[in-house]
């Protein structure tokens, strides 16, 4: 009877120590020391825009494949800067798409534009101020997080505010940062080529994305690539 | 453990006899008393053991997405105060409390509950929505104050039960509403508080009142006693039994204190049953019977739950309103009578309807085909008694209120398409394609279906779904495909290496002659599709296909150009949201994170994503399955949908309409239908007819934003001549624009005449600069 007591006991404890987990005990990424190097990169956003400079053909993205046993291939030859004499406002999504001639864009119903919950990603103006305030509040969050060593609660506070703005290349920027600080440099750079993807005519923050490349880069030992993707945050600037 | 007792009581027996065994029986009695002390013993240590380690196994729980709530948010009003209902808020006057809320005409106000959630806790405050149109135009504290983003509680979706089907929500003593404790001690056991475990007053009091009654009113249990009885004895009814029980629950009450004994009974008492599943303790009850936190219940539903205890079954609100009624309203006599409320409070709460819902919204019953997901995922990843036993939280993407617009798509477009759907199933994903995340799932065209699981497991062929692999591996090659490259789409045949004649067919059986390749892939034409896809090698395309997503263990057959081979519908999702988030893979997630019981992060599903194709290619490929919905085999769709609506899709019909698909998506919503017969026999659904018909009618509901890629640095907008295809100015007639790869823009052509006089003042200007 006791033997069986003692078992039950055993299990009881078992069970026990299931039920209570630490929180740093089984998290999904390993939780590394948060990284400071957010304050330069947000200095990077406020430093004035220059004139974007012209581009030479290499754009630097590499598509992945998904066993990656075919060489990575090089996308077609782009400048940076898409579009002339448009880097005012809306540029993001210029041209959309030109319906065939015999369809005309109905001016009837409103097109939801306005509130859509995504913040404009226009200018490269200083793109702190722009942010909206579900998006600020919760990169705030995020940050606070990060500050206080919760990288899990900041990339998932981050997630969040990118199911409220999933365009808003700020919030990828973060995300990327985090994932880095992380140790997930595989991520860190797939998101910031995202991010990349959505900051037409915001060169500040271009700049600071190919960095965060370059960083993700060296952290894989990729030498050269990082080297080509620090040429690429100085032609951003 | 029956052994030792019934010797002990024989032996009892035999002592009552002469004098001469005196000696013996003080002898025996003394070996009684040993055995029957450490038979106390082992009670005691029985009663410690179960009280003081964990007492209840408790199943994982799964929520839906906590709706997010956020100036400029889109959300209609209804479908919000859809969501308070399915959260069990109460529509009042004016919110007296957490859980309340009320509606004047844009405005809502409310007071939410708060939760733990993975990033944090979510406070229970008062907030003030307004709603203009579509979009939540304000959000603020009910005091003022602006508030940036705020969050509901998420509804709870099932659970993961153990098979004991045992199932509660742990409640704490400081968590129960006003009256529980007096109505359950006033109902159940008078003396709770002043007893020691058995009371004999009670015991007297029942027998006299059973007596005068002349039927069993009343039990002379003790709380403590039906404690220890559900929680350490089987059911039999016997003397001994009752003699043990009496003695545990003195054990108990030496041990414990009378507020933990009443907790532990809240939590272990058995309120109901739900099909397999046993409803136990009242802050699953609550939950179960009115859809609502136990906390927020009131004196009328605390006496209804009260009441239940003396038999759940009998007094199943649901089942027997007429005897539940009764009983509660005894109940509310009852405590009048004992003056625990006023007598005008009885009487005003006697008036209260039973407010218990419909069904039991916790039915695990309600969304099999996501938790089917959701369970398959986390059974990877944990083992089934952590599942069943820790009470873990999941959190999951899941949108109640796009599911119930994916079921009613479903089911109301296949009875408007009336009998040509008779005999056909259904399944549907609904996917957001910027984050990757699932939203809405249909395993069968019957919502609720808990069977075979058709958007995760009908493998099933995709037609023409394949087609955007085909143009995509041609628009990789900039310099030898554009949009308007011209395909032949004439007859042809080829032999394959196992020495048959492939020899493909478009529908209708009509060819299109030189077509450009935007055309032939918007209105799916197939030979000139098959003839690309050769060109390109059916290798490079099935690499392509695994590329978006999809890998399926195909041959390289020729036939699989035009969709032979099968796919699930899941997997589709997958290859389209690759498609439709900028060539960026992201694999498929149910499951954002998950919580111990205790509110503890546990594990998160991050959003990862991976590039996996030039964003040119896919915005070209975009555009022409934007085409297909303007004026392609998706036309029908703007029958129902607005212009302004941005969308790009393909149908896919298999031969002998055996298959209907359609796959497509707007800027932050993709859908894939599928529509066919488990036997795999002819419908006449086509694509267009049934697939997309569902997908319209869906998109219609959930009224998506239109879809804007942004231009990819590497594309430009080109003029050129409709005709040719040749390189024109913005004055000519027929001129219109066309993205390419930069670079791969068509060379100009003769032009309309306007073309050359500029050519000739730039040569000038040209010469003049130099």
């Amino acid at each position: 009877m006791n033997k069986q007591w003692m078992s039950v006991l055993a299990v009881a404890a078992l069970m026990q120590g299931c039920a209570t987990v630490d929180r740093r005990a089984i998290p999904v990424v390993d939780a590394g020391a948060p990284v400071s190097e957010e304050v330069a990169a947000r200095q990077g956003y406020r430093a004035p825009a220059a004139p974007a400079a012209a581009q030479q053909e290499d754009s630097g993205v590499v598509v992945m494949v998904p066993q990656g046993d075919s060489a990575p291939l090089q996308t077609f030859a782009a400048p940076d800067t898409a579009f002339s004499g448009s880097v005012d406002s809306g540029s993001a999504a210029q041209p959309t798409w030109q319906p065939a001639p015999s369809i005309s864009a109905p001016a009837s119903a409103p097109a939801p534009s306005a509130p859509s919950g995504i913040p404009s990603s226009s200018s490269g103006l200083a793109a702190d101020e722009q942010l909206d305030g579900p998006v600020l509040a919760l990169l705030t969050t995020a940050q606070q997080q990060q500050g206080g060593g919760d990288l899990n609660g900041a990339a998932s506070s981050l997630e969040r505010a990118q199911r409220i703005a999933p365009r808003e290349p700020q919030v990828l920027y973060r995300l990327a940062q985090v994932r880095l600080a992380q140790g997930d440099a595989v991520q860190a750079e797939q998101l910031s080529r995202r991010a990349l993807s959505y900051a037409s005519g915001r060169p500040a923050l271009q700049a600071s994305l190919w960095e965060l490349i370059a960083q993700s880069r060296e952290r894989q030992g990729d030498a050269a690539g990082a080297a080509q993707a620090r040429e690429r945050a100085k032609v951003s600037l | 453990m029956t052994k030792p007792r019934s010797s002990r009581t024989r032996s009892k027996r035999r002592s009552g006899g002469a004098r001469p065994w005196l000696g013996w029986a003080i002898k025996l009695s003394i070996v009684g008393l040993v055995i029957l002390a450490g038979f106390a013993i082992y009670l005691d240590a029985v009663v410690q053991e179960k009280f003081s380690g964990k007492r209840w196994t408790i199943p994982a729980k799964v929520y839906a997405r906590p709706l997010e709530l956020f100036v400029g948010q889109k959300l209609d009003k209804n479908d919000f105060l859809a969501e308070l209902d399915a959260l069990g808020y109460r529509r009042e006057k004016a919110v007296s409390g957490p859980g309340g809320a009320s509606v004047a005409g844009n405005d809502v106000e409310l007071h939410t509950r708060g939760f733990q959630f993975y990033e944090g806790s979510e406070a229970s405050q008062r907030l003030r929505v307004r709603f203009s149109g579509d979009f939540v135009a304000g959000l603020s504290r009910a005091n003022g104050g602006e508030m940036p983003v705020a969050r509901l509680e998420p509804v709870l979706i099932g659970g993961l039960y153990p098979a004991h089907n045992e199932d509660r929500i742990l409640i704490k003593l400081d968590q129960v509403p006003p009256y529980l404790v007096e109505t359950l001690v006033a109902v159940e056991d008078r003396e709770f508080f002043n007893h020691f475990g058995v009371s004999p007053k009670s015991i007297a009091r029942a027998v006299w009142v059973n007596l005068t009654a002349g039927q069993v009113r009343q039990g002379g249990s003790t709380l403590t006693q039906q404690l220890v009885k559900n929680f350490y004895l089987t059911n039999e009814r016997s003397l001994s039994r009752k003699a043990t029980e009496a003695m545990m629950a003195v054990l108990l009450e030496l041990h414990y204190d009378k507020q933990e004994i009443l907790e532990a009974y809240l939590n272990e008492v058995f309120l109901g049953q739900d099909g397999r599943r046993a409803i136990h303790g009242f802050g699953l009850a609550s939950q179960y019977f009115f859809g609502q936190p136990l906390a927020e219940l009131k004196l009328p539903q605390v006496a209804l739950l009260v009441g239940m205890v003396k038999g759940p079954t009998y007094y199943n609100p649901r089942r027997n309103p007429e005897r539940a009624l009764e009983r509660r309203n005894l109940v509310l006599d009852l405590l009048a009578e004992q003056q625990v409320v006023s007598v005008e409070d009885a009487a005003k709460a006697k008036q209260a309807p039973l407010g218990v819902t419909q069904r039991g919204s916790l039915a695990d019953s309600s969304y099999p085909a996501f938790l089917d997901l959701v369970k398959r995922q986390l059974r990877q990843d944990y083992r089934d008694e952590d599942l069943t036993e820790e009470g873990l939280r999941v959190f999951t993407s899941f949108d109640p209120i796009l599911q119930l617009k994916a079921e009613q798509a479903m089911s109301e477009t296949l009875k408007r398409l009336g009998k040509s759907t008779e005999g056909v199933e259904g399944a549907m994903m609904v996917t957001n394609p910027e984050t990757g995340e699932i939203q809405a799932m249909l395993g069968s065209r019957q919502p609720g279906y808990a069977g075979f699981n058709r958007a995760l497991d009908a493998v099933r062929p995709i037609g023409s779904l394949i087609k955007p692999a085909i143009y995509l591996a041609a628009l990789e090659k900039p310099s030898q495909y554009t949009l308007t490259s011209l395909l032949e789409d004439e007859p042809f045949s080829v032999k394959g290496a196992d020495g048959q004649v492939w020899k493909p067919q478009n529908y209708g059986r009509q060819a299109h002659g030189t077509v450009y390749l935007y055309q032939a892939l918007a209105n799916s034409y197939n030979l000139s599709t098959a003839r690309l896809g050769l060109d390109l090698g059916v290798p490079n395309v099935l690499r392509t296909l695994e590329r978006l997503g999809a890998s399926p263990k195909w041959p390289a057959y020729p036939s699989m150009l035009l969709g032979a081979g099968g796919l699930r519908p899941i997997e589709v999702a997958d290859m389209y949201q690759t498609l439709a988030n900028g060539g960026f893979n992201t694999p498929l997630r149910g499951i954002r994170s998950v919580l111990t019981a205790d509110g503890e992060p546990l594990k998160r599903y991050p959003f990862q994503i991976q590039q996996r194709f030039d964003p040119g290619a896919i915005y070209l490929t975009q555009y022409a399955l934007q085409r297909a919905m303007r004026e392609g085999t998706g036309r029908s769709a703007y029958n129902r949908l607005p212009q302004s609506l941005n969308l790009a899709g393909k149908t896919g019909t298999t031969n002998d309409s055996r298959d209907s698909w359609f796959a497509g998506f707007s800027q932050d919503l993709l859908a894939v239908v599928w529509l066919g017969r488990d036997d795999n026999g002819k419908t006449s659904l086509t694509g267009a007819t049934g697939a997309l018909q569902v997908w319209t009618d869906f998109m219609r509901r959930a009224d998506p934003l239109p879809l804007q890629t942004p231009v990819p640095d590497n594309v430009a907008y080109a003029w050129v001549d409709a005709r040719s295809g040749l390189g024109t100015d913005e004055r000519c007639p027929d001129a219109v624009q066309m993205p390419y790869i930069r670079g791969s823009e068509p060379a100009p052509g003769p032009g309309c005449g306007l073309q050359a006089p500029a050519e000739s003042v730039m040569d000038w200007v040209r010469g003049w600069l130099q």
